[in-house]
């Protein structure tokens, strides 16, 4: 899509990158995107992003966890039927254990799944639009927009306080 | 081509030995020269089954008694010895020695070959034929320069064939036969000779008796016959219906005898015949003697108590005591003689406990002189000092050694090694490289018993015959075959015997006893039963006997003692080594002796004020020192020895004898005087008294339990007698349980062991090293508790109210197969597990080694493999095929010897039927001598296990922890003081 | 927090980064040596396998000795990683923040040396992984039931989790580097570790939920794990080891060494790299407000292990306990309870816990403590069972120690790299506690 055109700005303050934000998306821009080196609160209010589905991979993956636990136990232990200190083959007490550890086991690594794909972390460098000091002290807010917003962006950017803007043809 | 032929031969030969039980034809002609490669076979012979044991009847020569060996074959290696329940004497069980017989055949320091070093500096080997070319020529050389009877053959106490063939020869030779033994009793025979007028020993009906007084006769160990006497002793103190007989040992050290006794009466080394002397009169007085004392009342009424008493050391209620049990008990019996007791009064004292037996009434109840025992035809003492002048003085040209090891026993006053250096020629057919065949000149190594033929009798009612069980390990020669073949090159001799081989000879004087038994058929049938059942057994009326009036003047006296020393000095003989003929076999260098449980080394035992007194603690070394010698040895503190008395083991301190034995330990024979009981000239063994130093070197004493008592775990239960009589309830415990109890069909495996019987000879643990293949580690291993022994004897001292103030509790522990066995959840492999039949199942190949078995084992039964350990060739020959050899690495303990389960459910599988009860014997069960341990199915309610397993004093050792063990214990039985 | 006023986020990333800088001499004179005694380690476990486990001073009864007491020791150490990382975040404690990656870096790595002594201490190691339940044709499998595989699984799954949560929190940091360095193959390799990290909302939305869901996972497991380390023991009917009050008793004994631990690097660490005003005192002071609690906690688990064993009349625990205090073992004994319960009690006084130096000794003498106790568990225990008959005494040979030794040096050896590969503080957190920039903040 020729048409459209990325607009970044870069920012020291975060007041000022937020009011930036409200400003443009007021002057209708949609998909907006801020950068910056640490978690915060603000921008996430601000942004009012939908609630991370992460927990449901998480869920699914301690449920399936358990289930490979009850599994594991009890199959196996029908599969080779020993008899040892007069305890029945399947006795549930000792197998509560495994079946806890796989829970959390499994629970995890769905967790590290479910964070890669969501976040979209399956590249090996950042794509363009993106600014190294936003791994430092600056906030960044990226506009993609028709060619011809790019102007009120840029001046909505500017009129903010951003000390850099960026273009790049998408 | 010419090679197989040459291997088929050499099967067929060693189908002619050992097919013998299978025939006389074949027998007939098995005198081809032996050979050592037996199997593999490329074909097996017929008669030989690969994987089917062959199981052939002999006798044992480890000490005199002679016991009748069942001796298992496979595929033409002996690997384990069994009593031979057939024979009267030990009827089927046997002891540590005799179980390590193996490990003689096996040894790894055999004397391979003939040596001789005629013309070499040192001993070098040769073939046969040379060797007796050497002999011959020396003995025509010999007879040549006109000498005769310069030739003495020097034997233990040979009886049956080949003594007479000895006897034979030398009367040919114009030499003489010399049989000597180192516990040879004279004293014994003496005192029958006066008191009764037999010079005899007779043999003894412990068992007959409800009261025995023994005066130090140490019958677990080593007197006349261990194993029968244990066995007797354990009918007699067993539990019949709710009683049990009584036991009192007299003697200045408690022995492992004394250990089982009821009562340990320390008493003055010396006086035993004083004390005798006292019941007796005390007995007399009380007017309970039946015969009122006969012609004895003026001697014994020199002999009161008060004197008595202060003799002897031995409080007076005590002697009044033993007095009135002894004559109101009856039958009673009181024996003694033994080796450790026997001084420079030795006569005396058996003549005064014959006079005790004669007036409580026993002569002829309980000892019998209708059948005598064959070591007392051993020559005395003095024909062995008369030889040893003679050599000195050059008077003796040839000397034969036979299976006695002189420079090793007799006390070095006697000079004998020195007196064997003036001998020109020294011949040996000695097996092993002891410190008298070292010193020979030519080395006939004979076969040992399980190689050769042969026969013996211990005594006048038993003709035992010895069968080779495999062909010769090495390139050895029976020493009957030798002689013979020597006197068919020696001119003079030429037809004086009429056989070329012993075999023959063996044959044709058991022509003569077939000939005395009635009703035996014709030879050849009588000859192979006399072959299946292990010999010829005949009942002999018992005789008897009376007092004869000399003994009323007989003067009794104390023991003498030489040496400045404080200390009196007892060498005891060894259950283990006897009289250091055991020290080359590493099982019994490792069977933990009971009352130390110390492994191969020596110790002195000291008694806790005494080493006080010395500023010694347990594992200090003493150096004990009298006119004799000088021997360094570590300290044992034990009660169980009266303060003014040291005592050590004979047996180790060998200078020679194989890697096992040399150089470890010391030899209390070097102390000793040359001393003689006065009236036998028997040899006095307590004779001396030492004087002990502490010595600045201490290590740690190498012994398999480091606590004397059970810190309040109730481990070896005990019951008093009026308990036991008033009938006490079984304790069974039913603890609610988590889990329901487990069910079995057909076999549930268990055992029952009754600590009133069990004596802690160890026979059991020798047994379970040869049935399953147990590693013996070392000194430095067990020092480290390595010891790879699936059974322990535990051995406890507990407070008591006897007059010892302790009592010994012996408990034989091992793999409790439990019910809900501790070892099993815990492995993360299931390498452990328990099998339907309630054995605890141990699968060594799926084992890798995590050990948690073992820390949760509750009885802590389970040994580990440290390192792979290794069998020296041949000693690997005996390893028992149906049993896995471990590896490092993995866990082992006992199986309820899971081999012979199998072997038996197989045969009555073939048979449709169910294993039966006392169908087969576990290794441990089947060697005990006091009957302690039974094996058997519990499921069926009427085996003889079940019954025990419900016995009044059945409990099973920590039953708090709930493990449901499969193994009983019967409690032990202390009585009271009455 | 004067201090930390002064901190911008630029001089964050400057400082945290530098750290990266090329090893220096003092680097390579420590990290040299730790190469050469994981080499010895590694020849005496080789020398062990060949020979047999017997070169160990093993002996019956106690089958158990310096293996598996490293092994505990290591998996305690393991465990204030988490603690520090995943309960503090969820207890939102701000102290954690400088340390947290360290005590993550520590707790992977420890975990990475426990894993080995299970191996180590085998009779016959090259059979392991008969211990994981995998397909065979024979359809052998292992015993659910056994204590010891439930170690298995929560060992496993513990350094699994670890891990992860290690790498994750990296992730962000990671990307800081990638910005920062320039040689070439350094930008590849921090590249691709960084998966291409942003710092857009987007990848912080999911990435602050999905960090909760490890911590709160992390949370059980780590609890879990060294309870069911404990139960190894507690599973057992081994008076001294048959007690229930084992998992907290040793989840407590783990925190309580793992801070030591903590302490004991961060503090040269601190000192090397100039991090005062990143690991603070006021760090340090909450840290030690935790040894102080764990402290008491031991302390009270020595104590009640002795009332217990006197208090069930049974002849066998109060034995054990008894033989414990003034047994063959009793200085071993004394210097586990002086060391984790006596020495620490200065840290009542907040002087002392303000006190760096202190707090390094004391930390010392915490480790020093904690393995003993473990030892003494283990050792003391075995060598006293039921049965008196079998009772013994174990000393450790020097293939154990060897080994033992091998092991400290593994640990260092990875903690070294570490501190020359990955942010050892973390950049992205240290920013959150930052006053964030604002225009109005600066103008008003």
């Amino acid at each position: 899509m020729s048409d459209k055109q990325g607009v970044l700005g870069v920012f020291t303050y975060l007041d000022e990158t937020l009011n930036a934000v409200k400003k443009l998306r007021d002057a209708g821009f949609k998909n907006l995107r801020v950068f910056s080196p640490f978690p915060n609160h603000e921008i996430e209010e601000v942004m009012d992003e939908p609630e991370s589905i992460v927990r449901f991979f998480t869920l699914g993956g301690a449920m399936l966890g358990a289930a490979c636990g009850v599994g594991f136990t009890v199959l196996m232990s029908s599969d080779w039927p020993i008899s040892v200190s007069a305890k029945p083959i399947v006795s549930l007490p000792p197998f509560m254990v495994i079946i806890f550890e796989l829970t959390i086991l499994m629970g995890a690594l769905a967790t590290l799944l479910g964070l890669l794909i969501n976040s979209r972390l399956r590249r090996n460098v950042p794509t363009t639009m993106y600014d190294t000091r936003f791994s430092e002290d600056k906030f960044g807010v990226m506009i993609t927009c028709e060619k011809e917003n790019v102007k009120d962006a840029e001046e909505i950017l500017t009129s903010q306080g951003a000390e850099d803007i960026k273009f790049d043809g998408v | 081509m010419s090679k197989d032929k040459k291997g088929g031969l050499k099967r067929r030969d060693f189908l002619k030995i050992i097919g013998v039980a299978s025939g006389t034809a074949a027998v007939a002609s098995s005198c081809s020269p032996p050979v050592e490669q037996i199997i593999p076979y490329v074909i097996p012979p017929e008669g030989i089954i690969p994987g089917v044991p062959n199981y052939y009847a002999s006798t044992c020569r480890e000490c005199p008694a002679g016991c009748g060996i069942i001796v298992k074959n496979r595929e033409g290696r002996a690997i384990k010895i069994e009593g031979n329940p057939e024979s009267p004497i030990n009827s089927g069980s046997s002891c540590a020695m005799g179980q390590a017989a193996l490990q003689g055949l096996y040894n790894p320091d055999r004397v391979r070959s003939p040596l001789s070093n005629i013309n070499a500096e040192k001993l070098q080997p040769l073939g046969w034929a040379e060797a007796e070319k050497a002999l011959t020529e020396k003995i025509e050389e010999l007879r040549g320069s006109g000498k005769t009877g310069n030739i003495v053959f020097l034997s233990n106490n040979i009886t049956g064939s080949l003594g007479n063939l000895v006897d034979q020869w030398m009367g040919a030779l114009g030499g003489k036969h010399i049989q000597y033994e180192t516990y040879a009793h004279e004293p014994l025979k003496e005192a029958n000779k006066i008191s009764f007028g037999i010079e005899k020993i007779p043999t003894y009906h412990i068992e007959k008796t409800d009261y025995l007084l023994s005066f130090g006769a140490d019958f677990v160990e080593t007197w006349l016959s261990p194993v029968e006497y244990t066995k007797q002793f354990s009918q007699m103190h067993g539990v019949k219906d709710k009683s049990v007989g009584r036991f009192v040992h007299v003697e200045p050290r408690a022995s492992l005898t004394a250990s089982n006794a009821d009562e340990w009466i320390s008493v003055k080394p010396g006086t035993e015949a004083i004390l005798a002397l006292g019941i007796a009169n005390e007995i007399v007085k009380s007017g309970n003697s039946p015969n009122g004392g006969g012609g004895l009342r003026g001697l014994l009424s020199q002999y009161p108590t008060d004197k008595v008493s202060e003799m002897t050391d031995v409080p007076q209620e005590v002697i009044s005591q033993i007095a009135k049990e002894f004559s109101s008990r009856k039958p009673s019996l009181a024996i003694g003689g033994g080796v450790s007791v026997t001084g420079t009064n030795a006569t005396e004292t058996l003549v005064a406990i014959n006079i005790l037996n004669y007036v409580a009434g026993n002569i002829g109840e309980t000892v019998d002189f209708g059948d005598t025992l064959s070591i007392s035809t051993a020559d005395s003492f003095q024909d062995i000092t008369s030889l040893v002048s003679s050599m000195e003085n050059g008077d003796i040209d040839i000397l034969f050694v036979y299976d006695v090891n002189p420079v090793f026993t007799l006390p070095k006053q006697l000079n004998f090694k020195e007196a064997l250096g003036k001998v020109p020629f020294v011949v040996s057919f000695s097996s092993f490289m002891d410190e008298t065949t070292e010193l020979a000149n030519l080395i006939l190594p004979n076969n040992t018993t399980i190689e050769s033929w042969g026969d013996y009798s211990p005594r006048e009612s038993v003709h035992a015959l010895i069968q080779p069980v495999m062909s010769p390990v090495f390139n050895t020669k029976s020493t009957g075959d030798v002689i013979l073949s020597v006197s068919g090159q020696v001119q003079e001799l030429n037809g004086k015997f009429t056989q070329t081989t012993f075999y023959d000879y063996l044959q044709d004087s058991w022509k003569q006893i077939w000939a005395g038994a009635s009703g035996a058929g014709d030879f050849d049938t009588f000859w192979k039963q006399s072959l299946e059942k292990g010999g010829y057994y005949k009942d002999l009326p018992s005789k008897t006997v009376s007092v004869s009036p000399a003994v009323a003047s007989l003067k009794f006296s104390e023991a003498e003692f030489t040496g400045e020393g404080e200390f009196y000095f007892i060498a005891y003989p060894s259950y283990k080594y006897y009289d250091g003929k055991g020290a080359n076999k590493p099982w019994l260098q490792e069977l933990p002796e009971a009352i130390t449980t110390g492994v191969w080394s020596s110790w002195v035992e000291v008694h806790p004020d005494t080493a006080k007194k010395l500023g010694v603690e347990f594992g200090d070394f003493l150096s004990l020192e009298s006119p004799q010698g000088v021997i360094e040895t570590q300290v044992y503190v034990y009660q169980g020895i009266r303060p003014d008395t040291l005592s050590v083991m004979i047996g180790q301190g060998h200078t020679s004898y194989g890697r096992y034995a040399k150089d470890r330990g010391v030899n209390p024979i070097d102390m000793l005087p040359l001393a003689t009981d006065a009236k036998s000239g028997g040899f006095a063994w307590l004779s001396t008294k030492v004087s002990a130093a502490k010595i600045n070197k201490s290590e740690q004493f190498v012994q398999t339990q480091y606590t004397t008592t059970q810190h309040d775990r109730d481990i070896a239960q005990a019951i008093s007698l009026t308990e036991l009589e008033k009938g006490v309830h079984h304790e069974e415990h039913h603890e609610p349980d988590f889990y329901p109890p487990r069910e079995y069909d057909r076999y549930r495996w268990g055992m029952a062991i009754d600590l009133q019987k069990c004596v802690g000879c160890g026979s059991c643990v020798t047994a379970c090293y040869a049935e399953n293949n147990i590693a013996f580690v070392g000194k430095e291993m067990v020092a480290k508790r390595r010891d790879m022994a699936w059974i322990r004897i535990e051995r406890y001292f507990e407070e008591s109210n006897n007059n010892a103030g302790f009592q010994t509790r012996f408990l034989p522990m091992m793999c409790q197969q439990c019910g809900n066995a501790p070892c099993e959840p815990v492995c993360p492999v299931f390498a452990t597990y328990h099998n339907p039949e309630g054995l605890n199942g141990m699968v060594y190949n799926r084992c890798v080694g995590t050990r948690y078995c073992a820390n949760n084992c509750t009885y802590k039964v389970r040994k580990f493999n440290w390192f792979t350990y290794k069998w020296p060739e041949p000693l690997d020959w005996q390893l028992n095929p149906d049993v896995t050899v471990r590896s490092k690495g993995v866990m082992e303990k006992c199986t309820f010897c899971v081999q012979r389960i199998n072997h038996a459910k197989d045969l009555a599988k073939d048979e449709g039927r169910d294993v039966s009860d006392g169908e087969f014997k576990v290794a441990c069960e089947q060697a005990c001598p006091a009957e302690a341990i039974v094996f058997g199915n519990l499921e069926d309610k009427e085996s003889e296990v079940s019954k025990q397993s419900h016995d009044d004093r059945g409990y099973n050792v920590l039953a708090a922890i709930n493990t449901q063990p499969g193994i009983t214990y019967l409690k032990k039985v202390t009585q009271d003081k009455a | 927090m004067s201090e930390q006023n002064t901190l911008t986020y630029a001089r964050v990333n400057d400082d945290i980064i530098r750290m990266l800088d090329k090893p220096t001499f003092k680097w390579w004179a420590l990290f040299l040596p730790t190469l050469l005694f994981v080499g010895f380690g590694l020849f005496c476990f080789i020398y062990q396998v060949y020979t047999g486990l017997g070169v160990a001073g093993y002996r019956h009864p106690v089958f158990w000795g310096v293996y598996i007491t490293d092994f505990v020791f290591w998996v305690g150490i393991a465990h204030s990683g988490t603690l520090i990382s995943a309960i503090l975040f969820l207890f939102r404690a701000n102290f954690r923040m400088s340390i947290y990656r360290i005590a993550e870096g520590m707790t992977v790595f420890a975990v990475l040396t426990a894993g080995l002594f299970p191996i180590i201490h085998l009779g016959r190691p090259w059979n392991f992984y008969w211990l994981f339940p995998y397909p065979n044709q024979r359809e052998l499998w292992v015993n659910f039931k056994s204590p010891l595989l439930w170690d298995v699984f929560a060992v496993s799954t513990y350094l699994t989790v670890s891990s992860v949560f290690f790498f994750i929190g990296l992730i962000p940091d990671i990307a800081a580097v990638r910005d920062r360095v320039k040689e070439v193959p350094r930008k590849i390799l921090y590249s691709v570790l960084s998966l291409g990290w942003k710092g857009s909302n987007w990848e912080w939305l999911h990435y602050t939920r999905a960090y909760l869901f490890f911590a709160a996972f992390a949370t059980p497991l780590v609890l879990s794990v060294h309870s069911v380390v404990s139960w190894d023991f507690a599973m057992s009917n081994l008076p001294g080891w048959h007690t229930t009050i084992f998992a907290p008793y040793f989840v407590a004994g783990a925190i309580f060494s793992g801070l030591g631990m903590v302490i004991t690097l961060t503090v040269p660490i601190r000192k090397i790299f100039h991090l005062e005003d990143y690991i603070t005192l006021d760090n340090y002071d909450g840290m030690a407000k935790l040894i102080m609690l764990t402290s008491g906690i031991v302390g009270y688990a020595y104590g009640i292990e002795f009332f217990m064993a006197w208090y069930s009349g049974s002849p066998a625990e109060w034995g054990q306990f008894y033989y414990r205090a003034v047994g063959e073992y009793a200085l071993f004994y004394w210097i586990m309870v002086v060391c984790n319960v006596v020495i620490p009690l200065p840290l009542w006084f907040k002087s002392v816990r303000r006190n760096i130096k202190a707090l390094f000794i004391i930390s010392i003498f915490i480790n020093i403590g904690m393995w003993f106790e473990r030892f003494n568990i283990i050792v003391i225990s075995l060598s006293r069972g039921f049965d008196p008959a079998a009772w013994g005494i174990y000393t450790p040979s020097w293939v154990e120690i060897g080994i033992t030794v091998g092991s400290f040096a593994w640990f260092f050896m990875f903690f070294l790299i570490f501190l020359k590969t990955l942010p050892a503080v973390s950049i992205a957190e240290m920013k959150e506690i930052l006053p964030v920039p604002k225009k109005e903040a600066k103008t008003s």
